[in-house]
């Protein structure tokens, strides 16, 4: 693999805007910072090589290598990524009373794997005020108080690296897409170190289709109403076309999507994934009903704790409706041609030898078929 | 007693500064001020030292302008004053100098301002000798130590005669070398002062002191002009002005202060004293035409040494000039032609080479096998040391978190500097931090200019910072300027309680003047409060709180803000051998050159009380250096670094 070190991730990633604030490279050591959605190189550093790069999910992503590891196959272009099964799930009366966002799928299922011992502490994105943080849950109850939707950037993988530091070794993660793809390349041991053991437990991954730029939303939102009254934001399932934002004052803002959307950083762009093909289950809205959520069950081990959590009276399943299926695949697959698309125009993919760093690698196949 | 204070006809090794001090002893001084500045700093605490034991008034001043001014009534009142800075400080005290110049003086009034050639101690060479010219007052160059004490004794008297400040002009060599002086007797202690102001304001024994009126210049530039007139008669026969070599040389060096001794022992290096002769002034403004006239006609090439702007050569062009039909031509050699170097200090070697090339005359001061063995060594021998800050300097953990605190932020926010140790955030030992720099209190002006030019799409941080000292001597205008304009900046004070650039002089806000006597200490949090500015006051070791605050204030650059980094000096009493944690390094725990790390606490965070060891790879505390602030465990990524209480610690 090709991995170079920090000085190849401020040129070709911070410099050039094409960070999406994970946090994947924050607090590994003292150079990288988050700081209210952005991350930033405090010192220059002069090793050649550096987790940073290896983890970063916006260099020298082999998805084919990636595939073979997760789901023993080389990538193909299906817009949902592999998959065993597709359901949609809510929380169960268990949770009744508790603010979640859609369903809370999410909030269930990570309730009940830190209760169960699934997972040794959860990795999840709280809130200061409007700007998501980072956090590491350690306790179920701990999960409910995260369990809303944000829509801006946070750099959470920074609480992945801070956790692994304090020892734990079967960290369960809330993640959006660029988060699940760096925690599969942290997996994969890049460096190859001796001591290595896969640190992760669980990846719930979510679905995304852009998170705001924290920067650019504050003011935006600070000029339309006072920030510390917020109490909730959400964009509800297509086709609704609004962001809603609750007041503590009991009333509600909508603001067209189509005003959001120019703050959407372009880094966000480049992402040709929108259900988080890299976590062992994926979960998203569904469309046309706001109390329930897309279920997308990847991985064995994400199967055997969705069916435990149904078992046990946490979630609840139901069939997936076709019509909802062929709409999210037509919107997943649209974002991933035109992410490819344009990565491979600005020859970001694919680039030959050690000297030009490639963003995406994948067989020639595959991403023939997905920018046809 | 002091040394200073031997009543004998003896002979002392002092410093050219020391031997300035005694000059004014001799010459009888009663009040010297000044402001602390390199090279003139050791003057006033001489005179500090001998205050009591010798009946003086010594303070340092809050800045030169006042000092000159606090000087200036004692020479209202008949008594001697003397008044001390640096060359920078001369173009501070400028505006009260001219005015001076005007009204005249009665008690001996001497300024001395210590030049800084090559800015090895400054921000600048700038020189002080043109504002002798500008404001019509003579000026003389001691040539050696000797002569530092014998002309400061002398200035007195011709001030007296005169009735005007006379000024005394030293460099960093003549300040900080050292020499044989023979003491001459100090006169008795007993002066009274009386101001006396009711007679006509014509006259300037007896009338009120004040500086031209419009207008009237006829009563007071005119009077001003026969003074430097008379000066310069007198300096026909000055004493100080002397002349070494042949009758008739083939070559006149005139030179004066250092450069007399470079050109001396050039010409001893060459083996020329035969061909060459040195006219060493000390009376460098007014130039004495006749004397000038006598050596300009003993040759016909003329190499004037002199340091930074060539001043002296061009005075004497003028009179050669004037004279050439007398005189005849002549060829000059210096600046102008390119013979001694524009800029810089000079050295026996500069000079020996603009011999040698004016003369044709080959020497070999250095053999040349030496110059290469000696380049060698520097390059394998000397480790690169760049500039930076002291072990355990608060400077260094407040620029740290400046720095951060700018970079996360990431709208390109950046500091205006100002004059303190803290000017080394300008280069990596600071963090590159510093992005103005000019003179004493000017970067909080210019901050607050930088902050009103949000009308122009300005939109970055604007920081300043500024030391205790620089606060009151020239920062406070700045700050109600900025204040009262509602220009959104954060002014940083970094207080570490004390002139500690310059050796720890007071300054309004410490308990204790020049003399130790116990004063009033103005709080600098309360006077900013009171101009209107929202304050804070943190701790710069506790990095946590300290960016935190940071972050906050720039974040919200709304209206002018204060934060007061406030911690002592390494090097200050409270601090200096008073650790207050023991440091250790776990080299278990060091993940030194490692990704995660790569030495962070050498590489970057620099302090040198860290090292790195090459062998184990792991970081080590130097015991000798290091002071026990503890900083260092904080920066850590890998907590390695521990921190132990001393159980001696003086809190």
């Amino acid at each position: 693999m090709n991995i170079s070190g920090p000085n190849e991730l401020l040129e070709n990633v911070i410099n050039r805007n094409l960070c999406t604030g994970c946090g994947a490279c924050v607090d590994l050591c003292p150079y990288f910072k988050s700081y209210r959605g952005k991350t930033t190189m405090l010192f220059p550093c002069t090793l050649p090589q550096g987790r940073c790069f290896a983890y970063c999910p916006r260099l020298e992503v082999d998805l084919d290598y990636l595939s073979g590891k997760y789901f023993e196959k080389p990538y193909n272009s299906d817009p949902l990524g592999f998959y065993k099964s597709i359901v949609t799930s809510r929380a169960s009366e268990k949770f009744t009373g508790n603010s979640f966002q859609a369903g809370g799928t999410v909030s269930a299922i990570m309730y009940f794997a830190l209760e169960r011992g699934y997972i040794d502490g959860a990795v999840l994105t709280g809130q200061e005020g409007i700007l998501p943080t980072p956090r590491i849950v350690m306790n179920p109850e701990d999960v409910l108080s995260c369990g809303s939707s944000k829509y801006t950037a946070a750099p959470t993988l920074s609480a992945v690296n801070r956790a692994i530091e304090e020892g734990l070794n079967r960290i369960g993660i809330v993640s959006t897409p660029c988060q699940a793809l760096s925690t599969a390349m942290l997996r994969a041991n890049p460096l190859e170190e001796k001591d290595f053991t896969d640190p992760v437990g669980l990846v719930v991954g979510i679905f995304c289709t852009w998170a705001l730029d924290f920067r650019a939303f504050e003011p935006f939102i600070a000029s339309r109403v006072d920030i510390n009254t917020i109490t909730k934001t959400d964009i509800p399932p297509p086709p609704a076309e609004v962001m809603e934002v609750y007041t503590s004052d009991g009333s509600k803002l909508q603001i067209p999507l189509e005003e959001i959307r120019n703050l959407v950083p372009d880094a966000c762009s480049y992402c040709m994934d929108m259900t988080s093909e890299f976590s062992d289950i994926s979960v998203g809205v569904l469309e046309g009903d706001p109390g329930r959520n897309t279920l997308i069950i990847r991985t064995e081990r994400g199967k055997m704790i969705v069916d435990e959590a149904v078992r046990e009276g946490y979630l609840i399943v139901d069939d997936m409706p076709e019509i909802n299926l062929e709409h999210l695949k037509w919107a997943a697959g649209n974002k991933k041609k035109k992410a490819l698309l344009k990565a491979h125009k600005e020859g970001m993919v694919n680039n030959p030898g050690k000297d030009k760093i490639s963003y995406i690698r994948l067989n020639n196949e595959t991403l023939e078929e997905i920018i046809a | 007693m002091s040394y200073l204070t031997d009543n004998q006809n003896n002979d002392y090794l002092l410093m050219g500064n020391e031997a300035i001090a005694r000059g004014a002893l001799e010459g009888g001084v009663n009040v010297a001020s000044g402001y602390p500045g390199t090279p003139s700093s050791e003057i006033i605490e001489a005179l500090s030292s001998v205050a009591k034991e010798r009946n003086l008034y010594v303070e340092w001043s809050i800045n030169e302008k006042v000092a000159l001014e606090v000087a200036a009534s004692a020479s209202f009142a008949g008594l001697r004053t003397m008044c001390v800075m640096k060359q920078n400080g001369v173009n501070v005290a400028s505006d009260f100098l001219l005015h001076l110049a005007s009204s005249g003086t009665r008690g001996g009034m001497v300024l001395v301002a210590c030049d800084d050639p090559g800015a090895l101690s400054s921000v600048n060479e700038g020189e002080s000798r043109p504002f002798a010219r500008l404001v019509e007052i003579p000026l003389l160059e001691p040539g050696d130590f000797q002569e530092a004490k014998d002309i400061t004794k002398w200035a007195f008297e011709l001030s007296e005669e005169i009735r005007n400040i006379v000024m005394i002009r030293s460099v960093t060599r003549m300040s900080h070398a050292s020499g044989n002086v023979r003491y001459e007797r100090l006169p008795d202690t007993n002066a009274k002062a009386d101001f006396r102001f009711d007679g006509p304001l014509s006259d300037p024994e007896t009338g009120p002191v004040i500086s031209m009126v419009v207008g009237i210049s006829e009563l007071q530039h005119v009077p001003q002009q026969e003074k430097i007139k008379k000066a310069a008669e007198i300096f026909e026969d000055c004493p100080f002005n002397t002349y070494e070599g042949p009758e008739k040389p083939e070559l006149l060096i005139i030179t004066s202060s250092a450069c007399t001794l470079y050109s001396r022992e050039a010409i001893s290096l060459l083996n020329v004293k035969d061909r060459v002769g040195i006219l060493k002034l000390a009376t460098t403004w007014p130039l004495p035409p006749r004397l000038i006239k006598k050596y300009l006609s003993v040759t016909d090439r003329i190499l004037v040494v002199e340091e930074v702007l060539p001043i002296l050569e061009e005075n004497i062009k003028i009179l050669a000039a004037e004279m050439a039909h007398e005189i005849g031509p002549k060829t000059f050699y210096g600046k102008n032609a390119g013979n001694i170097p524009s800029v810089g200090e000079l050295n026996p070697d500069i000079v020996v080479s603009a011999l040698s090339t004016i003369l044709d005359v080959r020497v070999e001061s250095v053999s040349e096998s030496f110059v290469k063995e000696a380049a060698a060594l520097i390059e394998t021998g000397i480790p690169v040391r760049g500039l930076t800050m002291c072990p355990g300097c608060p400077h260094r953990a407040s620029l740290w978190s400046i720095h951060n605190a700018l970079e996360m932020d990431g709208r390109k926010g950046f500091v205006c500097g100002d004059i303190g140790c803290y000017v080394a955030g300008l280069w990596p030992g600071g963090f590159n931090t510093v992005k103005t720099l000019h003179s004493m209190g000017s970067g909080s002006g210019i901050a607050g200019g930088f902050g009103k030019l949000r009308q122009f799409g300005m939109d970055q941080p604007v920081l300043s910072i500024c030391g205790d000292s620089t606060f009151f001597h020239a920062a406070m205008p700045a700050l109600a300027n900025a204040i009262h304009h509602k220009s959104p900046f954060t002014m940083i004070i970094l207080d570490n309680r004390g002139a500690a650039m310059t050796g720890f002089q007071p300054h309004p806000g410490t308990p204790v003047n020049a003399m130790g006597e116990a004063v009033p200490s103005l709080d600098i949090a309360e006077i900013c409060r009171a101009m209107g500015a929202t304050v804070e006051i943190r701790n710069p070791f506790d990095i946590e709180e300290t960016q935190q605050t940071l972050h906050h204030l720039i974040e919200h650059q709304e209206g002018t803000k204060v934060l007061i980094l406030s911690q002592a000096c390494a090097l200050s009493p409270e601090r200096k051998d008073n650790p207050k944690y023991r440091m250790k390094v776990d080299e278990e725990i060091c993940i030194g050159g490692n990704c995660g790390c790569n030495r962070l606490c050498t590489r970057i965070f620099g302090c040198p009380g860290l090292l790195w060891d090459e062998e184990k790879g792991v970081s080590k505390i130097n015991d000798i250096m290091c002071t026990g602030c503890g900083v260092c465990a904080d920066i850590c990524p890998a907590g390695a670094i521990k921190r132990e209480e001393v159980a001696e610690y003086v809190g």
